[in-house]
């Protein structure tokens, strides 16, 4: 598919800039909540009037594009940005009796404003979209930015996804009944037994192109499915490894794994499938759950084939590795599914 | 390379439930806008809407849906999905197969529900049916388990111009071999949430909109949504072929969150690179159906990117006029209009017009007829900049 060149992500762990996984940040109040940084990039006019959403996204993504040189297009995913502003949006219409709104909210609540913001703050008049679906919404921006660098070879785009957790959008998944009842540490994530998850987010940026020299990583091959039934699942997760990995053998299996065990069964299931020799690691306790992420997923593939060991909390035990791929595996709700597979450059 | 024609479209306004009624009304002019009925606002009756006089009730009924928690805009979107599925004779098997994708738009998702949402987005209450309906994903799940797609589905969003964004993902998902079909569109309802936003802007005509006249107000807000169904020509052989679609672009304009920059910047570039991406120079364009929203800045923007990039002006039109402005069924539903031009060979005449604009003097097409139409361009344009634009050509 493509190269992935620099990368950018501000999540609940130290990972902007000078990133360490090594020490594990925990839940605060049930949350996992991103450690923003000063946002130096952004004009502070401008700053004060983003959502945190549009101020992680525009804060993770301005570093790459005003950095690395010319980008001919913006392609990000989200599926809560938005949300706040939509809430507080909703909040005046019915205070007020749908009288006299002020529009900020309004503006702010379409979710294209972080792919809007990036374009107008960079004048980049290129290609500009935001991908929805979800927790497919950035397999659906993986796949926007490989059909874009086949029709233009020679480009190159700002790839990224963004989630948030507002009051709002942690409203509605508690309601659903997608947070753990119980305060956990993340470190016990995977034992906990229990359903739900610990809810999460970040913003994680990607430069792709189709050049090789210098790359972090080269993604090799997305797929995604909606289905609740497992034999069905199995099957292209089959299908895929033998289509796209020699030996039908990855090096590591980067499980999307969440600690909700009703979806565990699937996680087993692509564990089983990768087979016995493959290892596992996990990152859902780094980022908790939200739809897009599967993006810290790749982010932190890069970063395990550039560090070369895998911290503890990610294993069990620390391994020194020397990886050639790393398969992903990720489940968002048990009925959206998604593999990637993504080798050294 | 095989072009990607259209073997199926569908699509449900408040001028018509499906394409025959609505191209029915395009030649009889007719207007879609009136009063707010089907919930309650403030501004019933204070702002004309493009509503589709047809209640959830008796939308779930007519389309069989049984299961709780299906919104409006779901209703309409499955509306029109089907109607584009039955025109293409699509199979269930092919329906369902991994290289079928669907892809649509949306803006409003399950925020229709305007005031359910607010009480489900607090603490204190319960939850309704809806909760996990309001986001924009939400409609193409209810498709998905509708029809057991198990190809790539995916929800797009760049605001006014998201269903051309969609159309234009599953025509790439189609030529990069990725699926042999894809069926895409868009889907709005109306919602006390984007009747307040727009109405913040001071974007919202208290009259009837009249694009492109120089007294232009603003927009009325309008409800629908289509479908097409995209194959690849070598597919489709053995079937009806509406048109192909040859070119499309997206850019974005970098100006301003919610204006279009004076310069045309976006809209211009669009135009320019669906013509490239089509292979055709501006002279070969018969018909545009114009983004037209009846806003000052739109109709005036694109009236400059128009001229700048067409020594002679095609006929054009905006049907925002007949269906009011429906976000993100909008490029869809003027798609399925686009298709209608070129598939009957004829041209609808813009409505609501009286004055051409001072600055730029351009006058839309004034009446309907037949005409020979090889190729016509679709504008739409959105918030955050998002601009596109669609070319469509003759089977």
């Amino acid at each position: 598919m493509f190269y992935i060149h620099q990368s950018s992500c501000i999540s609940p762990q130290q990972t902007f800039k000078d990133a360490d996984l090594t020490v594990l940040h925990g839940p605060v109040e049930k949350q996992l909540k991103a450690i923003e940084p000063t946002y130096d990039a952004i004009p502070p006019g401008v700053l004060r009037r983003m959502g945190k959403a549009v101020r992680m996204g525009a804060g993770s993504a301005l570093p790459l594009l005003q950095e690395h040189g010319k980008t001919d297009g913006i392609i990000i995913a989200t599926a809560n940005a938005g949300k706040e502003d939509c809430v507080k949006f909703l909040d005046q219409i019915v205070q007020y009796e749908e009288g006299m709104l002020t529009p900020l909210n309004f503006v702010q609540s379409t979710p294209n404003a972080i792919a809007g913001q990036l374009g107008l703050i960079t004048k980049n008049h290129g290609y500009n979209i935001t991908h929805l679906h979800q927790g497919l919404a950035f397999e659906n921006a993986l796949m926007d930015a490989d059909m874009r660098l086949a029709e233009y070879p020679d480009h190159q785009y700002l790839l990224g996804a963004v989630d948030d957790i507002s009051v709002s959008s942690y409203t509605f998944e508690e309601k659903e009944g997608w947070h753990k009842q119980e305060d956990i540490s993340n470190k016990d994530l995977y034992n906990a037994d229990s359903p739900g998850s610990i809810a999460g987010e970040a913003a994680v940026m990607f430069l792709v192109n189709n050049i090789a020299a210098g790359a972090k990583a080269k993604l090799v091959a997305v797929d995604t499915l909606h289905s609740t039934d497992e034999h069905i699942i199995k099957e292209r997760l089959t299908f895929f490894i033998q289509q796209h990995l020699q030996n039908n053998k990855a090096d590591l299996l980067l499980s999307g794994e969440d600690g909700d065990n009703r979806l565990a069964h699937f996680y087993d299931m692509a564990a089983a499938v990768a087979g016995n020799e493959t290892p596992i690691a996990h990152y859902k306790h780094m980022c908790g759950a939200y739809p897009t992420a599967s993006a810290f997923g790749l982010w932190i593939a890069c970063e395990i084939f550039k560090a070369g060991a895998l911290p503890e909390h990610m294993t069990g035990s620390l391994l020194k590795v020397s990886y050639k791929n790393i398969l992903l595996y990720n489940s968002y709700r048990g009925y959206q599914h998604s593999f990637m597979l993504v080798s050294v450059a | 390379m095989d072009r990607i024609v259209v073997t199926g479209i569908g699509v449900i306004s408040a001028i018509g439930n499906n394409v025959a009624e609505n191209r029915h009304a395009l030649i009889n002019r007719n207007c879609g806008m009136g009063k707010l009925e089907m919930f309650p606002s403030h501004f019933s009756g204070i702002l004309p809407v493009g509503e589709i006089k047809i209640s959830n009730e008796s939308l779930q009924k007519k389309l069989q849906v049984h299961e709780p928690g299906v919104t409006r805009t779901s209703l309409l979107a499955l509306h029109a999905l089907q109607e584009a599925l039955q025109e293409s004779r699509l199979t269930p098997a092919e329906i369902a197969a991994y290289d079928t994708a669907l892809i649509s738009a949306n803006t409003v998702g399950g925020m229709c529900l305007t005031d359910e949402m607010y009480h489900d987005s607090k603490k204190e209450t319960g939850s309704s049916e809806y909760i996990s309906s309001y986001d924009y994903g939400s409609i193409n799940r209810f498709l998905q388990s509708r029809f057991h797609f198990s190809g790539p589905i995916n929800t797009i969003n760049t605001a006014c111009s998201s269903s051309a964004n969609a159309i234009m993902y599953g025509a790439r998902l189609i030529k990069s071999g990725r699926v042999k079909r894809a069926i895409v569109g868009g889907t709005d309802s109306l919602a006390k949430f984007t009747i307040n936003g727009f109405n913040s802007l001071r974007i919202l005509s208290n009259e009837i909109c009249t694009p492109f006249d120089e007294g232009r107000k603003g927009l009325n807000l309008g409800e629908g949504a289509a479908f097409l169904v995209l194959e690849k020509e070598s597919e489709a052989s053995s079937k009806k072929i509406y048109a192909a679609l040859s070119g499309y672009a997206n850019a974005n304009d970098a100006f301003h969150a919610s204006s279009l920059s004076d310069d045309a910047a976006g809209p211009y570039k669009v135009m320019k690179e669906a013509l490239e991406v089509a292979g055709l120079s501006p002279a070969d364009i018969g018909f545009i159906n114009a983004h037209g929203t009846g806003t000052e800045n739109n109709d005036l923007v694109e009236s400059i990117a128009m001229k700048k990039l067409f020594s002679e002006i095609p006929p054009f039109a905006s049907t925002k006029a007949n269906t009011g402005h429906t976000l993100g069924a909008a490029a869809a539903i003027e798609a399925v209009y686009a298709i209608l031009n070129l598939s009957e060979q004829e041209i609808y005449p813009a409505i609501n017009f009286n004055v051409p604009i001072t600055a730029t003097g351009l006058i839309p097409a004034d009446s309907y007829r037949k005409a020979e139409l090889e190729h016509v361009m679709s504008n739409s344009f959105g918030f955050g900049g998002n601009c596109s634009s669609l070319i469509f050509s003759r089977a």
